[in-house]
């Protein structure tokens, strides 16, 4: 027991001295995190409000395959990921695998499902008097759609927040397809993993803790959000 | 002779296999308040939809201004405007919320005055509601600032389902007064459905019954629905809470409605004798409405738990000394009874 309280307070010392090879796996886990959610932001969310707004052949399929897509395991998107930009995959020549950008690819692919299932359902919870009153006051189709977007504004945002925090809790794909490189691709799960591994708790303490703070910040900006979309 | 604002014929709507709406003919005047009363499931809400151009009926024609809706929607939805029972806000300020439908329209110049008029309209100081967002307001005020939104559009046609149902007194009265504005100001026609028949037949031009989607009646008819019987005497019997009985004839065994138009029945003081009708029954006026279309008095009387509707003449109401409370006797013909259904 003594070890992980010691493990604690060094943890604590690690942060505040400003360990340079922690806060490199920080600030990896933010830029690798940043772009993977803007990149399933801006495919999910139209995708999503497609699939809850519009009326189209194969739309129950499509809404089953998401909802099953949510529970896609992370070693099974990096494997996937993996096998497609290795050499010898299809996407081999632009170079991704073990970088920056091929950890956001995965991490794309994984969040994706969930910014589409929760916007879907956010534009098929919408109040129905919605389109009515947006009706009435003169909205023309396209109008009605943009409005209807705009109305579900907090339920999407809140989609893209479960999904951040899927992104930055994933270890699976970050260390199959970045490869867990010191100073380039090391994320926090993946060292969190590497230092346990050695027994070096303090740097795994310290790495967790500032994974919980974002944890608790994301979980916080949620809980807010979903008091805004109950109103 | 003018072209009706509306004119509808044979229209029909289904909802699945029930018939939710079945008019054979009605037109609507411009500048002027229709009144539309009938109970719950009677069609009022769809016909409102359908005059909204929200719903297109599955049968028949709407007319609008002489033009067939059909395929016109979203242009004459331009000029209609309807605020629910319950409004929906846009998840947004005040402002916002009642500037929308001008931004839509691109009628942005004086967008803040004409916000600021449209909520003086409905009796909310703009400095202190501006600002708001949605979720801080109350039933009443919501409701304002939902008719604000439609008021603000200078509508020609302005639909009510029930615009005061679920308000409080004062947010009523001012609803009303900005209705009240808005014909005065822009002649706004206004369609409107409500349960305040007291107010609605003050300020209606005409009143139509609605039941099970036909029009009963053009004005307050009184309906009795089940619970009739066929009577040994021949005909029908209705029986009422206190014992007493309503008697109507042309029974064939199936009918189970039966209207009754407020201009058939007499009312008395004393307790009449030697009278040809067969349907004398006592009870207490309840309450006395002024009538705008017809300039009489619509009487409500009591009868075994049951409100009858009479018109009367003022005349009559002052030589009867007429007042709530006072017992009375209501009388009408068997004859007089129209089955429905």
């Amino acid at each position: 027991m003594d070890y992980i309280i010691q493990g604690f307070f060094q943890a604590l010392g690690f942060l505040f001295e400003g360990n340079e090879e922690l806060w490199s796996a920080v600030g990896t886990t933010l830029k690798v995190s940043s772009l993977s959610i803007l990149a399933s932001l801006l495919l999910g969310v139209p995708l999503g409000f497609l699939l809850g707004y519009a009326d189209f052949p194969g739309r129950k399929i499509c809404r089953t395959l998401v909802d099953t897509l949510l529970a896609l395991p992370t070693v099974v998107v990096g494997l996937l990921v993996y096998a497609f930009i290795s050499r010898r995959g299809p996407l081999g020549e632009l170079g991704l695998l073990f970088t920056l950008p091929g950890i956001a690819l995965g991490q794309t692919l994984l969040a994706l499902p969930i910014v589409i299932a929760l916007t879907a359902s956010a534009v098929e919870a919408l109040d129905q008097r919605l389109s009515m009153t947006l009706l009435t006051l003169g909205a023309k189709k396209g109008q009605l759609a943009r409005a209807s977007l705009v109305e579900s504004r907090y339920a999407v945002l809140m989609a893209g927040i479960t999904a951040y925090g899927r992104i930055i809790s994933e270890v699976g794909i970050s260390m199959m397809i970045g490869g867990n490189i010191k100073w380039h691709t090391r994320t926090i799960t993946t060292a969190i993993a590497l230092e346990t591994g050695k027994g070096q708790f303090a740097e795994g303490i310290a790495l967790g803790l500032v994974l919980l703070a974002i944890a608790f910040f994301v979980n916080g900006s949620l809980s807010l959000l979903r008091r805004r979309v109950q109103v | 002779m003018s072209t009706p604002l509306y004119e509808l014929r044979q229209v029909e709507r289904f909802y699945g296999s029930r018939k939710a709406l079945g008019l054979e003919h009605l037109k609507i005047k411009s500048h002027k308040v229709l009144g539309l009363v009938g109970p719950n499931g009677s069609g009022k809400s769809t016909l409102l939809r359908i005059l909204a151009f929200l719903e297109i009926p599955d049968g028949g024609s709407v007319l609008y201004r002489g033009k067939s809706a059909l395929s016109r929607e979203e242009e004459f939805r331009k000029e209609v405007t309807l605020l629910l029972q319950e409004p929906y806000l846009l998840k947004r300020t005040v402002r916002e919320n009642v500037a929308y439908g001008l931004r839509l329209r691109g009628e942005t110049p004086q967008l803040n005055e004409r916000v600021r008029e449209a909520l003086l309209t409905v009796g909310l100081e703009p400095s202190d509601f501006l600002r708001r967002q949605w979720y801080q307001l109350s039933g009443g005020e919501a409701q304002r600032v939902a008719l604000a939104s439609r008021l603000v559009l200078r509508p020609r046609v302005l639909l009510l389902d029930e615009p005061t149902a679920s308000v409080d007194v004062g947010s009523a009265a001012k609803i009303k007064a900005a209705l009240g504005e808005a014909r005065k100001n822009w002649g706004t026609t206004l369609v409107v459905v409500s349960h305040d028949f007291q107010w609605l037949y003050e300020v209606a031009d005409e009143v139509v019954s609605l039941f099970n989607g036909r029009i009963a009646s053009f004005g307050p008819e009184n309906l009795f629905a089940g619970s009739w019987k066929a009577s040994s005497a021949g005909g029908a019997e209705y029986l009422l809470e206190d014992g007493q009985r309503i008697k109507a004839s042309d029974f064939s065994g199936e009918e189970n409605v039966a209207s009754l138009s407020p201009d058939n029945i007499l009312l008395s003081e004393k307790e009449p004798s030697g009278l040809s009708v067969r349907n004398s029954l006592k009870g207490y006026v309840s309450q006395m409405l002024y009538e705008n279309g017809s300039g009489r008095v619509l009487v409500r009387v009591v009868v075994g738990g049951h409100a009858l509707t009479a018109r009367l003449t003022a005349e009559a109401v002052q030589e009867l000394a007429l007042h709530p409370g006072k017992n009375v006797w209501a009388l009408f013909k068997a004859s007089a009874l129209r089955w429905l259904a």
